[in-house]
């Protein structure tokens, strides 16, 4: 029970401060968000037009926007407000802009195939109106009229995509942004952790009738509570605000829990190793950043040289983030990601004899 | 019936030896003053009764209870109401009460009657932080009442605060005195020592120096009240006749004043006054001087407390 009382003052605390909370809620969600759309999220890429769109515009896998003249349209490729522009006059052969990546490629194609589906349709429309006497809208109606079955075409993928054909950005940058702030939000809140030992609260409830192994445990725990409430609220605000998709639930709720236990872990050994709040401030900033670019939250660990990725394997950082991606990525489940869950669960028992020990030390010495 | 015994208690840091051979005892209802200057060892001595910190040598005893950093029974017993303040600022005052009494094991209506006691019960749900600075020194007092402690230990309670809490927490202490509770008090203010403290311990460079009432104390360094007439008449005569008083040790005369150095001067002026009438000289004024626990302290260690 008293456990739990020096666990949720911590939670209390925690919640209560207005920074604190930005850090907690605001800033993780507007990052997967900022991430996701960088990345390309997960509605539909913008086309540019300048002219008459045709039938690109009832194409629901893009939306078309129209533009007044060529040097608008461009700006808005150039800027990324749009994935292609088409600029299509009378008189002239279209000409599209598109931008250098893989959503700009693939507007190109069905700009491509749409364009040659309608110019087929014209076609074939004057070529029934000379051959019938026809005029041309009542050619063009016999042609509509004429009913195509699509072709269908077997597909097989051969060899491995880094990322699932329905992998949004959201989807990308959801699960570094859950191990960079579980993380570096558990080192910061340890200032909390040394602010109540400089106040001298530690001490006095050393002299209650508590016992030290007790007041070390809640103040564990209330790490713990932290870290876990700040992977939740990425988990369901990203699920809830952008549809990300975390796979497996019960992997993904192991997954999660392992590393606020790592990250509460964290939280207590700073929290009991820093003297001032600022120190704690520092090597938390330090500490939580330099091991998420290391543990592939900045770059997924795909692209690490194999020196890097034996680096990103000795962070705890390294192994969540691949145990969410055999989730999220590679269709896993609990027991695809039991060997993540294995380091996980090691590094945070010895991130809590540590911190604990020295807590200990710091509170009866 | 003793509350609190310490026996030869003795701490070391490092090279430093904080606390040497500190023994002492409070009874119940009775107001122990520690005194020392800063760094004399007052807050290593008060660390190890309330178990935060574990003595090199010597025990405490708390109503029998052997206190230690492990000792569950004795801490029960003990309220600490610390030198710094040990609260939350960011939780309110009630919060703050409620946590501790969760720790303590007190009922969550005890809460509502501290606030009573330390006069924050209108404040009891703004945060700690916004309170002024006596306000958060009672919500320190109050914190360390929770439980209803046999013994109190109170380490400066009132540094810092307005006369206004200063006061409040004075009247406190008397009262929970009164009702029985013992009392561990060490203070910077000599006047508070004076009228709370019925025994006090001087404490210097770690050592017990002296101990006992303020007038065993002022006795024992010999010194002793003094009483200064200035009187309409035969001043010789009247030495003469006072100097035969059984509390009077001696009389200066000095034109038309004469000086005293008497026993108790409270006690023995009405007698001085009437022997005075009783002979016919006037007496146009009379002041009584005390030699106070400041003198004794600086007698003893040779420096003034707020050093």
């Amino acid at each position: 029970m008293k456990i739990l009382s020096i666990g949720w003052i911590n939670v209390r605390r925690a919640l209560r401060d207005r920074t604190g909370l930005f850090f907690l809620v605001a800033l993780p969600l507007m990052l997967v968000f900022i991430i996701g759309a960088a990345f390309g999220g997960a509605g539909s890429p913008v086309l540019g037009v300048v002219g008459d769109a045709g039938a690109l515009r009832a194409e629901s896998a893009m939306q078309v926007r129209d533009f007044s003249d060529e040097a608008a349209l461009r700006t808005a490729v150039e800027h990324g407000e749009a994935s292609a522009g088409l600029v299509r006059v009378a008189g002239q052969a279209p000409r599209l802009l598109v931008r250098p990546d893989r959503t700009g490629q693939q507007l190109r194609m069905l700009v491509t195939t749409v364009l040659t589906s309608e110019a087929n349709r014209l076609a074939a429309g004057e070529f029934v109106a000379s051959h019938t006497g026809l005029d041309a809208a009542t050619a063009l109606s016999v042609v509509d009229s004429v009913p195509v079955e699509p072709v269908e075409v077997r597909t097989t993928t051969a060899g491995e995509a880094l990322f699932p054909e329905d992998f949004s950005g959201f989807d990308l940058g959801a699960a570094s942004q859950l191990i960079v702030f579980t993380f570096l939000n558990s080192l910061t809140a340890a200032a909390a952790l040394v602010e109540t030992r400089s106040f001298g609260v530690t001490r006095r409830m050393l002299a209650t009738p508590t016992p030290a192994r007790v007041i070390i445990a809640g103040e564990a725990l209330g790490r713990v509570a932290i870290a876990l409430l700040q992977g939740l609220i990425v988990v369901v605000g990203s699920a809830l605000l952008f549809g990300v998709r975390w796979g497996d639930p019960l992997g993904a709720a192991a997954l999660l829990c392992a590393f606020a236990l790592v990250s509460g872990g964290a939280g207590l050994l700073l929290g009991a190793v820093c003297r001032t709040q600022q120190q704690t401030a520092g090597a938390g900033i330090l500490l939580g950043l330099g091991l998420a670019a290391f543990g592939g939250c900045m770059v997924p660990i795909e692209f690490f040289s194999p020196a890097l990725r034996t680096v990103a394997f000795a962070t705890p950082h390294g192994w969540a983030n691949d145990g969410f991606a055999a989730l999220t990525r590679r269709g896993g489940d609990i027991l695809t990601v039991a060997p993540h869950l294995s380091v996980l669960l090691g590094f945070a028992a010895a991130l809590f004899a540590l911190g604990a020990w020295r807590l200990q030390r710091a509170v009866t010495a | 019936m003793t509350v609190l015994s310490c026996s030869g208690l003795r701490r070391r840091f490092g090279d430093v030896l904080a606390v040497d051979d500190v023994s002492f005892t409070i009874t119940e209802g009775e107001t122990y003053g520690l005194l020392g200057p800063n760094g004399a060892g007052k807050t290593t001595t008060i660390s190890m009764i309330t178990g935060v910190l574990s003595p090199d040598a010597g025990e405490v005893l708390v109503a029998g209870e052997p206190m230690s950093i492990h000792a569950i029974a004795a801490k029960r017993l003990v309220g600490y109401v610390p030198q710094e303040l040990a609260l939350y600022p960011d939780l309110t005052g009630r919060e703050n009460l409620r946590f501790f009494a969760s720790l303590y094991g007190a009922p969550k209506s005890r809460v509502d009657h501290v606030l009573d006691v330390v006069g924050l019960a209108d404040r009891a749900g703004d945060l700690a932080r916004e309170y002024s600075g006596g306000m958060k020194r009672r919500l320190n007092v109050a914190i360390g009442l929770l439980h209803e402690p046999r013994l109190l230990v109170l380490d400066e309670p009132t540094a810092g605060v307005d006369p206004q809490s200063r006061n409040q927490i004075m009247d406190n202490v008397r009262a929970l005195a009164a009702d029985g509770m013992a009392i561990l008090y060490t203070t910077h203010y000599m006047e508070e020592a004076e009228r709370l403290c019925d025994r006090v311990g001087v404490i210097d460079s770690g050592r017990l120096i002296a101990e006992g009432t303020r007038r065993e104390l002022v006795e024992r360094l010999g010194e002793r009240d003094r009483i200064s007439l200035l009187l309409d008449g035969d001043v010789t005569h009247a030495a003469a006749v006072l100097g035969s008083i059984r509390n009077v040790h001696g009389v200066a005369a000095h034109g038309q004043g004469l000086e005293l150095v008497v026993d108790d001067a409270r006690e023995t002026l009405p007698q001085v006054l009437s022997a005075i009438s009783a002979d016919g000289v006037v007496v146009r004024s009379a002041e009584v001087t005390e030699p106070n626990l400041e003198t004794v302290f600086l007698h003893l260690t040779g420096k003034a407390l707020r050093e």
